[in-house]
C-alpha cells in the first residue's frame, strides 16, 4: 500500500488566555501544548482510528493537519511532499484532497444555506469536480441515505444524525484523497451508523481513499479501521492493529477504555478497571508518564521519566514501564 | 401505583414545510414514574428530539402541537404559561441537550452561566463559585476552578458536555432529560456519567429521561425503554426485556444492527434494509410495513395499537 499521510513528532501548542493575575503568576505557563508529540501513517485505502480520553487532542490533532490549529514542531508528509508552513505557524495543506468532517455537525453547517447550496459549494470552489452540479447534490444525498427532498433544508430542519450525514457529503463532494471524520456516526442510530461506515469503506475500495476516523464508539473501531491509536493527554500511548490491541492492550490506559464500554449483554458483570486520581490538566502536565497518578500499575519510575517505545514485532506499540503481561 | 412525574397521551407534533405538513409525531404514549430512569431509543430522525422539546415547550417556528397531553407532577404543560413554563424548565424540570452548546452561551465565562443559574439562592457569588466548582469536579472536570475563568471554545467536546450535565444538575431536578448526554464522552467517563447519573437518581430520587444511540449504555443505565419508530412508540417495557426478548420487528432488527454485538471483526455492518417512509406522506397501516419481513394482509390497512401490560408493542403480528 502506498504511503498518504506520515506524521512524526507532530506539536500543537496554545498560547493560554489569561489576565492580569496570570501575567503575576509566574509559574502557571503561558501556553499549554495540546498536541505533544504524535507520529502516525496513513495509507491509501487504510482506515486510522483515533480514540481516547475526552479533552486529549484529538480535534486538535485534526485540525492542525487540516491548517486550523499551529503547529509548534513535526514534519508532515501528505503522498510524498512535505506540508510548508504559513507564517502563522498554520501547515498549509491541499484543501481539496484533505476533506475534514467537523465534530459539531450544526455547528458548521451555514445556517442561512440550503443543504443544497451547502453541498454545491465545492463544485463552485473546484469547478471541476462536477458538470453537472444540481446532479452531483442528489447523487451525493442519495450516497448517504437521504432522498432528494433534503436538498431544500435549512440545517435547523435536520435531526441530529441527518445533520450528520450532510457532513459527510459535503466532505466527499470535493472527492478527498485523506478524509479526516471527526464522530462520524455520533449521533446516528446503529443502521444508519452501518449505512455510512459500508458507505466509507466501498468508497475507500474504490477511490483509494486513506481515512482517519476519531471517535468514542469502540465498537465501531474493530470493524472499520485496521489501525488504530489511544490518545492520552497530547500523546498516543498506544497504537498498532485494532485487533491485536483490543485483543491484548498493554498499556494500563488503554486496558481501563476499553474494559469501559457499556454493553448490552445484562449477565456479565463488566470487569471494569477503575481509575482514581484526578484527570490532568494540560496546565499542569504531570511529570513522567503523564497517566502516572491514575494508573494501577504505577511504579517510582513512571513519576520521574517518560518511557520509550516498546513494540512487538512492529505490529502494536506502546509507552509503559510496567505494561499489562 | 403512583402518580407518574411524567405523563405523554397521544401526542401530535408537527411541522408545517415546503413540501406540506410533515407529521413528526403521532398519537405518543409515554410515562416516566417518579424515581425511573427511561430510555428512548429509535431511528435517526424519528422524533426523539421533537418529543422533548414539546416536553420542554421548546419547539421550533414552524411546529405545531396537533393534540394530546403532557402531564409534569399532574400539571397539564401544554396549557401552561409561558412564564410558568419558563420557572418549571428552571427547577422542575432541567435538561442536556445532545449539542452541548445549545444550553452554554459562547460569550460568556463558565464561571459567569455557572452562577446566574442560581439566582434564586441568597448565596455569596464566592460560595456559589464554590459550589459551581465541585459540581465540574463531580462531573471529572480537571482544574475546576481554572475552567470557571474559561469561555466554552477553550473547552474541549467532551468538558463542554460534562460542564452542560453539571449545570444541570445545579437546580436538583425532579425530572431530568438528557438527549444523547455522552455521545461526546469517552467510554471511562461516559460510565463515570452513567453512574453518577444513577447515583443522582438516589440521592434526590430524581426522575431521568435518556436518549442514546448507544444500546450499551441504554442497557446499562435505563430501567425501562421505549422504542420509537418514525414518529410512534412502537415498543415499551423493562430494557431487560425488551433486549432480550424484543416483540417489535424493528426493535428486533435494530439490536441485530448493534456493532457491539458482533463477535467477528467485518468491514460490513449489518443495516435495516429499506428507509424511513416520508412524514410527509405517510403509508396506510403500519408505518414500519415497507421494511418489515413478517408482514401480513393487515398491516397494509390498519395501524397497530400499542398493545400489552408491562411489555407493550404496536405490531398485528405479535398482537395474534
Ligand atoms: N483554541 C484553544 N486554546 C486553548 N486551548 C485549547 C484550544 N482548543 C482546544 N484547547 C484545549 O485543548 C485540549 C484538547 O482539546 P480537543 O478538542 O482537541 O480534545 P478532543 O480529544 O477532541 O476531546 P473530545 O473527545 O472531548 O472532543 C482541551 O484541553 C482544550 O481545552
Ligand atoms: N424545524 C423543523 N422543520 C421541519 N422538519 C423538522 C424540523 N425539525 C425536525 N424536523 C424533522 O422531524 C423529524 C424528527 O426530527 P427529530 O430531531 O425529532 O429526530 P430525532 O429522533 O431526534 O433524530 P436524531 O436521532 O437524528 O437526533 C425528522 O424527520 C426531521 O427532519
Ligand atoms: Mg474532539
Ligand atoms: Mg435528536
Amino acid at each position: 500500500m502506498s504511503e498518504l499521510l506520515k506524521v512524526r513528532d507532530l506539536r500543537v501548542r496554545y498560547p493560554v488566555a489569561g489576565g492580569i493575575a496570570a501575567m503575576l503568576d509566574r509559574n502557571r505557563p503561558s501556553y499549554v501544548d495540546v498536541v505533544h508529540g504524535v507520529s502516525l501513517d496513513i495509507a491509501r485505502g487504510e482506515t486510522l482510528a483515533v480514540v481516547g480520553e475526552s479533552g486529549s487532542g484529538k480535534t486538535t490533532l485534526a485540525m492542525a493537519l487540516c491548517g486550523l490549529a499551529p503547529v509548534l514542531a513535526g514534519d508532515v508528509r501528505f503522498d510524498g511532499a512535505a506540508m510548508s508552513k504559513a507564517r502563522d505557524q498554520h501547515l498549509r495543506p491541499d484543501r481539496r484532497r484533505i476533506a475534514l468532517m467537523f465534530q459539531d455537525p450544526v455547528g458548521s453547517l451555514s445556517p442561512r444555506m440550503t443543504v443544497r447550496r451547502l453541498l454545491s459549494e465545492p463544485f463552485r470552489i473546484y469547478s471541476e469536480l462536477s458538470q453537472d452540479p444540481d446532479r452531483s447534490v442528489l447523487e451525493l444525498l442519495s450516497m448517504v441515505g437521504l432522498s432528494s427532498d433534503f436538498a431544500d433544508r435549512y440545517p435547523h430542519q435536520l435531526s441530529g444524525g441527518q445533520a450528520r450525514r450532510v457532513c459527510l457529503a459535503r466532505a466527499l463532494a470535493q472527492k478527498p484523497d485523506l478524509l479526516i471524520a471527526d464522530e462520524p456516526t455520533a449521533g446516528l442510530d446503529v443502521s444508519i451508523q452501518g449505512e455510512v461506515l459500508n458507505l466509507l469503506s466501498d468508497l475507500q475500495q474504490e477511490l483509494g481513499l486513506g481515512i482517519m476516523i476519531i471517535t468514542h464508539n469502540l465498537n465501531i473501531v474493530r470493524h472499520v479501521a485496521e489501525q488504530m491509536a489511544i490518545m492520552y493527554l497530547g500523546r498516543f500511548v498506544e497504537q498498532g492493529l485494532s485487533e491485536l490491541v483490543f485483543q491484548h492492550p498493554r498499556h494500563p490506559y488503554t486496558a481501563a477504555l476499553l474494559a469501559a464500554n457499556p454493553s448490552t449483554n445484562f449477565d456479565v458483570v463488566p470487569e471494569r478497571i477503575e481509575l482514581t486520581g484526578e484527570i490532568p490538566g494540560l496546565l499542569q502536565r504531570p511529570a513522567g508518564c503523564e497517566f502516572h497518578n491514575r494508573c494501577p500499575r504505577v511504579q517510582p519510575k513512571c513519576r520521574a521519566s517518560f518511557p520509550d517505545r516498546q513494540s512487538s514485532n512492529g505490529k502494536q506499540g506502546w509507552n509503559c514501564f510496567h505494561p499489562l503481561p | 401505583m403512583t402518580s407518574p412525574v411524567l405523563d405523554v397521551r397521544r401526542l401530535s407534533v408537527s411541522y408545517q414545510t415546503g413540501r406540506g405538513t410533515l407529521r413528526a409525531l403521532r398519537n405518543v404514549n409515554m410515562t416516566v414514574q417518579p424515581g425511573r430512569i427511561v430510555g428512548i431509543v429509535g431511528e435517526s430522525g424519528c422524533g426523539k428530539s421533537t418529543l422533548i422539546s414539546t416536553i420542554i415547550r421548546l419547539l421550533a417556528p414552524n411546529a405545531r402541537i396537533d393534540g394530546g397531553s403532557i402531564e409534569f407532577m399532574g400539571r397539564d404543560l401544554l396549557s401552561l404559561e409561558s412564564e410558568a413554563m419558563r420557572a418549571l424548565r428552571g427547577d422542575g424540570i432541567s435538561m442536556v441537550f445532545q449539542d452541548p452548546m445549545t444550553s452554554l452561551n459562547p460569550v460568556m465565562t463558565i464561571g459567569r452561566q455557572m452562577t446566574d443559574i442560581q439566582h434564586r439562592d441568597n448565596r455569596s457569588r464566592a460560595d456559589k463559585l464554590a459550589r459551581a466548582a465541585r459540581l465540574l469536579e463531580r462531573v471529572g472536570i480537571a482544574d475546576p476552578a481554572e475552567q470557571l475563568k474559561r469561555y466554552p471554545h477553550h473547552l474541549s467536546g467532551g468538558m463542554r458536555q460534562r460542564v452542560a450535565i453539571a449545570m444541570a444538575l445545579m437546580t436538583e431536578p425532579a425530572l431530568l432529560i438528557a438527549d444523547e448526554p455522552t455521545t461526546a464522552l469517552d467510554a471511562t467517563l461516559e460510565v463515570q456519567i452513567i453512574h453518577r447519573l444513577r447515583q443522582l437518581q438516589q440521592d434526590f430520587g430524581c426522575a431521568v429521561l435518556f436518549i442514546s444511540h448507544h444500546l450499551g449504555v441504554i442497557a446499562e443505565l435505563c430501567d425501562e425503554v421505549v422504542v420509537m419508530y418514525a414518529g410512534e412508540v412502537v415498543e415499551t417495557g423493562s430494557t431487560r426485556e425488551v433486549f432480550l426478548a424484543p416483540r417489535h420487528p424493528y426493535t428486533r432488527k435494530l439490536l441485530e444492527c448493534d456493532p457491539g454485538r458482533i463477535e467477528e471483526s467485518t468491514r460490513h455492518l449489518p443495516v435495516i434494509a429499506g428507509k424511513l417512509p416520508d412524514l410527509v406522506d405517510l403509508p396506510k397501516g403500519c408505518v414500519f410495513r415497507s421494511r418489515c419481513d413478517e408482514s401480513i394482509d393487515i398491516c397494509a390497512r390498519k395501524p397497530p395499537e400499542l398493545e400489552g401490560d408491562d411489555h407493550c408493542a404496536a405490531c398485528h403480528v405479535v398482537g395474534q
